[in-house]
């Protein structure tokens, strides 16, 4: 029986490793005709982009300086920044060119979150100093940084002249009915989601809110109503655009927001409300284990010993 | 008529020498693995006793097999909403006490020990921890034997119902006496083991009957265990799932009697199979207690009869199980004859092993010094058979066992034995006038050439008369799924794929 038995197994195992020989034996020849591809692609390509730069030099034409402003808006950087029109969630971009070099320039434009991870020096600085909100990556071209340039080198010189940028003012705001928007507890007229699904913020109980966004408490978002409002009727970043795009919020919902943010705004969350939150999940956890205890208390009672036990002191044992 | 098959059993249990060779013959080959040491598929208890897992008859405390609520069936265990709250924390199962720790002994300790001044022996190692044990406190069959014990005979919860004084002459020194119960899975037509699973992980064939629990769908939640009454579903702690009796259907397949089945030394058990009608599962399951087991009779049907051999042809029965359905020993015993009775019917998963009740030994007590035997015996037998009313196990008892506490129907059952052997004693020695004979068969409800019958079946029964095995044609069922060929080298228990275990 038992010889039987391994022999059915072995035969199964026979049969897989041989599935598996045939596997092996198909994929090196998928592996060659990759790495031949890959090869040939090295090769030429930076042949075309040798030949490329050849045939059109880099120069600063009306063409980019004009691609430059429609980027400026069209990307969105105006939902941060102002030029002449002063600091909003991030600086204000006048004289950028003439404060930074132009190489660092057109780097933190293509890749600002890598220069913050690499540490460096002028980056950290300013991420320090706009209340650690980072200047995300917005995926631009070499074309597209180089017309943004242009853009920003034309107005330093005077050739172009800036938007008008004025200080937004919101209608007067109510912090109680914000924070009835920030927790869902009524909705936003257009339907957008309740903040506190994603964001956290002090004052709104002892849990707090979502963490998937930042927590707000202390957020560089609200340093000022411009800023804020400028940053939320068109937010940049990858989710909050995506999240608010359909359903933006009135200029109503904004005060009320901004009134119960900038209230909300202290230094950090309480000492005590992670002592609530430690001493409410603590407790939960003892309740809910002494219900069990309880509830199933019988569960490893035996039979067989306390029958016998009985059988021996009824008599005498 | 809703008619399906089912392969049955019966077990005489007068027949039965408490040898437990049916349950060594199982233990080797199906629960000789790591993880299945304390499972006994198949296992022998002494009536009366507590059995094996201890008490396993209590449902108070285990919770098994079904209740009338409201005048409907419901799984006694529980039902959605306490599946979900029990669901990591079941608290209906024996403990690894009730069944007992299964241990082995270390043999090489004899050979290696060190030159001393006594013997080597043999420590107890436990089969689970690997450490010595230093009392064995139970075993499978602890109470082996122990019909007047004061610890198990004495905990047996069918002497519930028993007058002080009925239960205590049953331990007197004199009197006592017990039975042996071979148990086995019912397979059952309403089990519980697969009413309780929250996975799917159990189903009744639907070919046979045969009630199988899938070792790639099992969870581990460990209902089925709480859910059958009978305990027969068991936990694997190394593969982490649970297994039970497979009625041996890899040997019924090929024609055989399962393990046990063939092995059986007092030659006790009959196999064959059943038509009954599903349609009236519900409605027998659901009977009030005393009628529990005429309803389950009335819903096991007459394989001769034509509307139900064309109800079955419909439902796709092939010819070959409805003529084996016709030579069936079991359909004889417990419909045809009626002396065939379902284990706990009260438990109301119809059971579908069915036991004919032992005759106990003639009462008789030992006064200064001489044995008497009591003289009032059964009509026409006196002293060779006691009366019904003065059996040595009291007839409540049997009823507990074997008819949900009707005691009409475990009477009769014995009035048509006693004829039985007062038919036999006059065609034997010749002692009966004809007169006592007559009397005898209109008391068991029965007529000489039934009477020759159940004797010939009970005492003389050949191996084709005992186990009628149905053919099963596995080769052509297979083909529509998997080749025959393939599938050849893959039978055996077992997991085709290897699980992930964290054992």
């Amino acid at each position: 029986m038992r010889t039987i038995k391994r022999s059915a197994v072995n035969n199964g195992q026979a049969l897989e490793k041989a599935h598996l020989r045939e596997h092996k034996k198909r994929a090196p020849a998928a592996g060659v005709k990759t790495s031949l591809l890959f090869w040939t692609m090295w090769l030429i390509l930076p042949g075309i982009m040798i030949l490329a730069l050849a045939a059109f030099p880099s120069r600063a034409g009306a063409q980019d300086i004009s691609e430059g402003e429609q980027l400026f808006t069209s990307k969105g950087c105006t939902a941060c920044h102002t030029i002449g029109g002063g600091d909003l969630v991030g600086p204000d971009l006048a004289g950028v060119t003439t404060r930074t070099e132009k190489d660092w320039l057109s780097r933190w434009l293509k890749e600002p979150d890598k220069m913050l991870a690499e540490g460096d020096a002028t980056a950290t600085e300013l991420f320090e100093k706009y209340n650690k909100v980072p200047m995300p990556n917005l995926g631009l071209t070499d074309s597209e940084v180089a017309s943004l340039i242009a853009y920003f080198e034309s107005l330093d010189s005077g050739g172009t002249t800036a938007p008008t940028s004025s200080a937004v003012t919101l209608p007067a705001g109510d912090a109680d009915r914000g924070k009835a928007f920030f927790m869902g507890t009524t909705r936003f007229s257009k339907g957008g989601p309740a903040c506190m699904a994603c964001h956290s913020v002090a004052g709104i109980g002892a849990l707090g809110g979502g963490n998937l966004g930042p927590d707000l408490t202390t957020s560089g978002y609200i340093v000022s109503e411009t800023a804020f409002a400028t940053f939320i009727s068109a937010p940049i970043t990858q989710t909050m655009s995506a999240v608010w795009k359909g359903t933006p919020l009135t200029e109503q919902e904004q005060a009320d927001l901004y009134a119960f943010l900038s209230k909300a705004s202290v230094a950090q969350r309480e000492p005590s409300a992670l002592t609530q939150i430690a001493m409410l999940s603590g407790g939960t956890a003892i309740v809910l284990i002494a219900f069990a205890q309880i509830w199933w208390r019988k569960r490893l009672a035996g039979v067989r010993r306390p029958m016998v036990e009985r059988a021996h002191a009824k008599r005498g044992h | 008529m809703n008619i399906r098959a089912q392969v049955s059993m019966v077990f005489h249990l007068d027949k039965c020498i408490g040898c437990h060779t049916c349950s060594i013959a199982c233990k080797n080959i199906w629960t000789d693995r790591k993880g299945t040491e304390y499972m006994w598929w198949n296992n022998v208890e002494t009536k009366p006793g507590t059995g094996y897992p201890t008490r396993w008859e209590d449902q108070k405390k285990y919770k098994g097999g079904f209740e009338k609520k409201n005048g409907k069936l419901s799984l006694k265990l529980q039902g959605r909403t306490g599946a979900l709250g029990n669901i990591f924390y079941n608290p209906n199962l024996p403990s690894m006490d009730d069944y007992y720790e299964p241990w082995t002994y270390d043999y090489g300790h004899l050979f290696d020990a060190p030159e001393g001044d006594d013997q080597p022996t043999a420590r107890a190692i436990s089969l689970v921890t690997g450490k010595v044990m230093d009392t064995i406190e139970s075993g499978p069959n602890w109470d082996d034997d122990l019909g007047g014990s004061p610890v198990y005979a004495e905990n047996d919860i069918n002497l519930d119902e028993l007058s002080e004084e009925e239960r205590e002459q049953l331990s007197e020194v004199e009197r006592m006496t017990f039975f042996y119960l071979p148990r086995i899975c019912n397979h059952c037509a309403n089990p519980g083991c697969v009413a309780a699973c929250p996975a799917g992980a159990l189903y009744k064939r639907g070919e046979d009957g045969i009630v199988l629990l899938s070792q790639e769908k099992c969870r581990a939640w460990r209902m089925c265990i709480s859910g059958c009454p009978y305990k027969k579903t068991y936990f694997n702690w190394s593969t982490g799932k649970s297994e039970k009796c497979i009625l041996c259907y890899p040997r019924i397949e090929s024609g055989q009697p399962p393990a046990c089945f063939h092995s059986c030394v007092g030659r006790i058990r009959y196999l064959g199979v059943l038509l009954y009608d599903a349609d009236q599962i519900e409605k027998a399951a659901s009977a009030e207690d005393a009628d529990l087991v005429e309803a389950q009779r009335a819903m096991i049907q007459d394989p001769f009869d034509p509307a139900v051999i064309a109800a079955a042809k419909a439902n796709g029965i092939p010819d070959n199980m409805i003529t084996s359905a016709q030579k069936s020993p079991v359909y004889k015993f417990v419909k045809e004859w009626k002396i065939a009775l379902p284990l706990h019917a009260e438990f109301r998963t119809l059971p579908m092993l069915f036991y004919v009740p032992p005759m106990m030994p003639v009462l008789a007590k030992s006064k200064d010094g001489i044995y008497e035997v009591d003289q009032s015996g059964s009509d026409g037998l006196a002293p060779l058979l006691s009366a019904l009313d003065k059996a040595r196990v009291p007839i409540k008892f049997m009823a507990r066992l074997f008819s949900a506490g009707n005691t009409a129907i475990i009477e009769e059952v014995y009035r048509k034995l006693i004829t039985v052997r007062i038919h036999r004693r006059s065609a034997e020695v010749k002692d009966v006038s004809q007169a006592e004979l007559e009397k005898a068969y209109v008391s068991g409800k029965t007529n000489p050439e039934e009477a020759d019958a159940i004797f010939r079946l009970t005492a003389l029964p050949t191996y084709e008369e005992r186990f009628v095995v149905p053919d099963m044609s596995r080769e052509l069922a297979v083909e529509a799924t998997v080749l025959p060929l393939a599938n050849k080298q893959e039978t055996g228990f077992g997991f085709r794929k290897k699980p992930e275990r964290r054992f």
